[in-house]
């Protein structure tokens, strides 16, 4: 029930011994094997292994401090292209693709590479029949890259925790500047709620999160920059807490902000079978623009008037309050009961 | 003890109803039940003299008390959350570093100014603690930020610790609090080592430190 649960009271700990022995030097140098990739591009296999000559690595200890070890005994691992491992993580920060085809990821997200591996803007060439069956969001399109050929890729997003997750006919929201690559079997979608990607079919994707992602299931409220995404939630709304906000005296302070506001009066709620991913942090990744989507009614975020004179009821002018800058009336009407 | 680590940046409240916590001001990230999260005016206990004292003091961070039914999760600002547990002892933190702590305990601002006369205001400088530090005593859990991993160190008497005093997060027990400084002529001219300050805690206790110099 407490953390941390093997927790000795203070002050009867003993003082950690000193002189401990430095953590035990047996880590080999990862063998070499046979390069990547097997066949083929002699070329790349030669410099690939004159690289791997010229830098062969100094006994462990030679200039008199060992390696920096971790406690444990497990040292930083030195990976090659035959050590890295296969779509998955190299560590909570680093992914790493095995690449054979293609694979769509965001602009900027790729650290290294091993192999042959090319770059394209997405919309330009020969892939655009390709994009046409996946990416289905074409204000996202300029933010994307595809990565085509064979290799080890490797991810990262400002030492962001990444995780991969795996869709089985499924679908999955996820904040658009938290997504970093999918593989070209999903399709992605712009979703509904502003700022939000939504990807659909079966396929792995990569997502990163300010901190390790918590997954909750619902009925949750989440704070909404706490919120990474959702998955098969079908109900996500807004929630406003209305006991604090009712009223003449709520309004005033929603409006002037005296008083204080606690900051958790909107939540996200969700409701419904599935699941919420959290970021265990309010700090968000910077936002990428997403553009405007095609101005349309009924578009949330398109910047048209949902049924202007419309039944939707009446509607209020905009009047300019002095003191209060421009104050929607409309909206204060609601509040205030009339 | 209401508070479950879930990870290292992200810890869990249990709320009954009767019970009440107190967290920083947009701290929460998603909670189950019926929970209502109410702005704290006064920023913590006590009555208006109290408040008046936190504004002169400068302690007076943002707080929000958590009352209700249910399962409220906290994390702020990409920090490492470490939960402390008193049992009838006294930490002392300053007032930012707080994400949430039990209703049950009781609050206070305390001058740190007499201890050490102008190395104390020194000490304030340097930390950025400033003169006052928030006390926090009694039966209950703690969960306090910090920048990068938190370790614990162990105070007893004749073996005080030396902490970098941005590396300083809080103390509990019966702690002496005391700058130390080395500043040579190397420091005036600019060479010195970057660690012309430690902060020296004597008595009987414990320190946390975070793996970082990087203030809230």
């Amino acid at each position: 029930m407490s953390y941390p649960p093997q927790q000795p009271p203070y002050g009867q700990q003993p003082y950690p011994p000193q002189g401990q022995p430095y953590p035990p030097q047996g880590q080999p140098y990862p063998p070499q094997g046979q390069p990547y990739p097997p066949q083929g591009q002699q070329q790349y296999q030669q410099a690939y292994q004159q690289t791997q000559a010229a830098m062969q690595m100094p006994p462990q200890g030679q200039f008199g401090a060992p390696l920096p070890q971790a406690a444990g005994g497990a040292g930083p691992t030195v990976h090659d292209v035959n050590s890295l491992p296969v779509n998955d993580n190299v560590n909570p920060y680093a992914f790493s693709v095995d690449l054979n085809g293609s694979y769509y990821l965001q602009k900027g997200k790729m650290i290294a590479y091993y192999g042959e591996i090319r770059f394209s803007g997405i919309g330009r060439g020969v892939i655009d029949q390709m994009l046409e069956r996946n990416f289905n969001s074409p204000l996202h399109a300029s933010d994307w890259v595809v990565a085509e050929g064979r290799g080890k890729l490797l991810l990262a997003d400002r030492a962001f925790d990444l995780n991969s997750y795996d869709l089985e006919n499924g679908n999955l929201t996820v904040r658009s500047g938290n997504l970093l690559a999918f593989e070209p079997t999903l399709q992605l979608k712009q979703s509904i709620i502003p700022g939000f990607l939504t990807l659909i079919g079966t396929g792995k994707f990569v997502a990163a999160s300010n901190g390790p992602v918590h997954f909750v299931e619902p009925p949750i409220r989440v704070d909404p920059q706490a919120l990474v995404g959702w998955a098969d939630c079908p109900a996500p709304c807004h929630h406003y807490d209305h006991s604090y906000m009712h009223g003449l005296i709520g309004g005033l302070r929603h409006l002037t902000g005296l008083g204080g506001a606690s900051g958790e009066e909107h939540q996200f709620e969700f409701i419904g079978a599935g699941q919420v991913l959290l970021q265990s942090t309010e700090t968000l990744m910077a936002e990428r623009s997403v553009g405007q989507v095609h101005a349309e009614a009924g578009v949330p975020g398109s910047g048209v008037p949902h049924q202007p004179g419309g039944h939707g009821g009446q509607q209020l002018p905009n009047v300019n309050v002095p003191g209060l800058g421009n104050v929607n009336l409309g909206d204060l009407g609601r509040r205030f009961g009339f | 003890m209401p508070f479950t680590k879930i990870n290292n940046k992200m810890i869990e409240a249990k709320v009954f109803p009767g019970q009440r916590l107190f967290s920083q001001r947009g701290a929460m990230l998603a909670y189950t039940g019926e929970v209502t999260f109410k702005p704290n005016v006064m920023g913590g206990q006590g009555g208006v003299m109290s408040m008046i004292g936190r504004r002169v003091a400068n302690e007076d961070t943002p707080l929000m008390t958590v009352e209700g039914q249910g399962s409220v999760m906290f994390g702020h600002g990409g920090h490492h959350v470490h939960v402390i547990d008193l049992a009838g002892d006294t930490l002392c933190v300053e007032a930012d570093r707080l994400l949430a702590f039990d209703g049950t305990l009781q609050q206070s601002t305390m001058f740190m100014g007499q201890q050490g006369g102008v190395m104390g205001i020194v000490r304030g400088q340097v930390t950025g603690q400033g003169l006052f530090t928030t006390q926090l005593t009694g039966q209950g859990s703690v969960a306090v930020m910090a920048h990068g991993g938190v370790i614990e160190l162990p105070i007893s008497p004749g073996q005080p610790v030396h902490v970098d005093p941005q590396a300083y997060v809080a103390h509990r027990g019966q702690v002496t609090n005391k700058l130390s400084s080395a500043l040579g002529w190397r420091d005036m001219i600019g060479r010195g080592s970057g660690e012309a300050f430690q902060l020296e805690l004597s008595g009987h206790g414990m320190v946390y430190v975070q793996a970082s110099e990087v203030k809230l």
